[in-house]
């Protein structure tokens, strides 16, 4: 045989990770499940606020009691956001009363992009295309990073479509829009902010989790389902309507931590596993 | 330079050694039919090869680099087992995706390209769950000819083929190996076809390589032999015996002298016999036979 040069066009991380996200957004795009999880995160803040303010007022009976317990709907349109900073409490205590509103807002959001993650990656190893992914693609920090990056940009338009329902939400049940207490238009703006840098922090946890489960969907759901219920509490804390500038760094430097360790983590399984 | 080399890997599932210790060296512009019983160690030595799972031991080389290199990873074309393709997605889409997870500058035109390498350009917009299995087979080699890989790496890519596809797959693989650069490694049950093509071989037993050679070499182990159709097989033979030392019936009924003789030589012996010979011809054995013979050797 002859014997050749041959040469190899030289791929730094740049040019690998800019296709890599472009190869991932483009199959989100055209995935059915991210249209549905949009969909729930526009549609859920709507169906919750009118269905709440459609109780408001009425009284369930306990059979055995007799005890009397008048529904409360939601005072203000923020409500879907966290719990206002004027009420009684913080949001642990709300849910000790069984508050509707405080355990089903925006936060909900977090178990959705699980959900997402979850499939998305799955679908990767159920497909097969595993296979052809990471024949060409020797780094897998590059898939790491990609999954992490799109699952962000995932949850962050999820929680911008649960803040724009919320909104719509409000105005069809006439909600007062008034910011109450220590709130702010800037207050609200940086919780938002605080919370899309939060999904760097819940994010990796859920790519971990796919990527130790592979092909097996359920339990990468509930691996992450399960180890985001630990955190999944703490959001609601960290993220107020009230938020500071504060806030926003505390999420955003445990994001980039999270995203680090548990990024490098997931990249470790990936390399000492078999990946088809 | 060689395309592929291969030093002491090997691979343990638990305690079952999938392959053990195995050397291989694939030349430049080879089209190397890698070929074993099932369970040899092909599938598993292959996807090391791909750097799909980890190696226990050993090293792989392709093209000088480690394979973990992920500049000449860029470069490999792969099917192993089924095509890596997203169901409810179009033909066409599944490609395209391939392309940009490639980085393929104008993806569509490259696209279109290998859906007519493979004769798929009318089923493009078909979605790929809808396909049959030769379509999704020829959807998986299209994916792999992609970017134009410098190693394509084919496990069973015949399998589901049509009489047409299979020859198209083999004017594919003459035309990939032209510029004497771009290499195959095609593992494959079906050794007819895959002798039609391979320019080497290696064959694999119980995860270790018990032979390499080049088809040239291959040409020249295999016996020839005569084949002879007789009214009496069970007489003849037995007349045979007593001269040659290799006499066998075939499943066609025809019997088969090993030893190096002329057909002229048998016929005017079973004549003084007595024997009358209704046919006679001369042959070599092929890839299949040659590969079952070595087989038997090893049990």
């Amino acid at each position: 045989m002859m014997d050749t040069q041959v040469k190899f066009e030289k791929f730094n991380r740049s040019k690998r990770l800019r296709s890599m996200v472009k190869l991932d957004l483009r199959r989100a795009l055209r995935s059915r499940t991210f249209y549905i999880i949009l969909a729930c995160a526009l549609l859920v803040p709507v169906v919750m606020t009118v269905m709440l303010c459609m109780m408001d007022g009425q009284e369930s009976v306990n059979q055995q009691t007799g005890e009397i317990t008048i529904m409360h709907g939601p005072e203000s349109v923020w409500q879907s956001i966290g719990t206002l900073p004027s009420t009684e409490s913080s949001e642990s205590a709300a849910m000790g009363q069984m508050d509707v509103m405080a355990m089903c807002n925006i936060n909900m959001a977090f178990m959705g992009v699980a959900v997402f993650v979850c499939l998305f990656i799955s679908e990767d190893f159920r497909s097969g295309y595993a296979k052809n992914l990471f024949t060409v693609r020797a780094k897998k920090v590059d898939y790491v990073l990609s999954k992490t990056l799109v699952g962000f940009i995932c949850g962050a338009l999820m929680l911008i479509l649960y803040f724009i329902g919320s909104l719509i939400s409000g105005a069809i049940c006439s909600l007062p829009f008034e910011l109450v207490g220590d709130m702010t238009v800037a207050s609200v703006a940086l919780c938002m902010l605080s919370k899309i840098c939060l999904m760097l922090v819940f994010v990796p946890i859920f790519v971990l989790a796919s990527v130790a489960a592979k092909q097996r969907a359920w339990l990468s759901i509930c691996l992450s389902l399960g180890g985001g219920m630990l955190l999944f509490m703490m959001v609601g804390l960290i993220t107020p309507l009230n938020a500071t500038l504060i806030n926003l760094v505390i999420c955003l430097v445990g994001g980039t931590l999270f995203a680090t360790g548990l990024g490098a983590i997931s990249a470790t399984v990936l390399k000492k596993s078999s990946l088809v | 330079m060689n395309a592929v080399e291969i030093k002491g890997l090997s691979k343990n599932f638990g305690p079952k050694q999938a392959v053990c210790s195995l050397d291989m060296i694939v030349p430049m512009g080879a089209i190397y039919g890698f070929i074993g019983e099932n369970g040899s160690g092909k599938s598993t030595t292959e996807k090391m090869i791909c750097g799909l799972i980890p190696k226990n031991a050993g090293s792989i080389r392709l093209y000088g680099r480690d394979n973990t290199d992920p500049d000449v990873r860029a470069k490999l074309g792969v099917l192993i087992e089924s095509p890596g393709c997203f169901p409810n997605l179009s033909v066409f889409e599944n490609l395209m995706l391939e392309a940009t997870n490639l980085s393929i500058p104008d993806a569509e035109r490259e696209v279109v390209k290998v859906l007519k390498m493979v004769r798929m350009e009318g089923a493009a917009s078909n979605k790929y769950k809808n396909c049959s299995l030769g379509m999704k087979q020829r959807v998986g080699i299209a994916m792999a000819l992609l970017g134009t890989p410098t190693l394509l790496v084919l496990d069973e890519p015949l399998n589901g083929l049509d009489a047409d596809g299979m020859r198209i797959m083999r004017e594919v693989f003459c035309d990939i190996i032209k510029d004497g650069t771009r290499s195959i490694i095609v593992s494959s049950h079906l050794l007819g076809e895959l002798q039609k093509v391979a320019t080497h071989y290696g064959i694999i037993r119980h995860g270790k390589m018990i032979c390499e050679m080049t088809a040239a070499e291959l040409d020249a182990s295999c016996r020839t032999y005569v084949a002879l159709n007789v009214k009496e097989p069970n007489r003849a033979k037995l007349i045979l015996a007593s001269k040659y030392s290799r006499v066998e019936e075939d499943e066609a009924g025809y019997i088969r002298v090993y030893d190096l003789t002329t057909p002229e030589e048998i016929v005017k012996f079973l004549y003084e016999h007595g024997v009358t010979v209704s046919e006679v011809m001369s042959d070599k054995i092929g890839l299949e036979e040659y590969y079952i013979d070595l087989m038997k050797e090893g049990r």
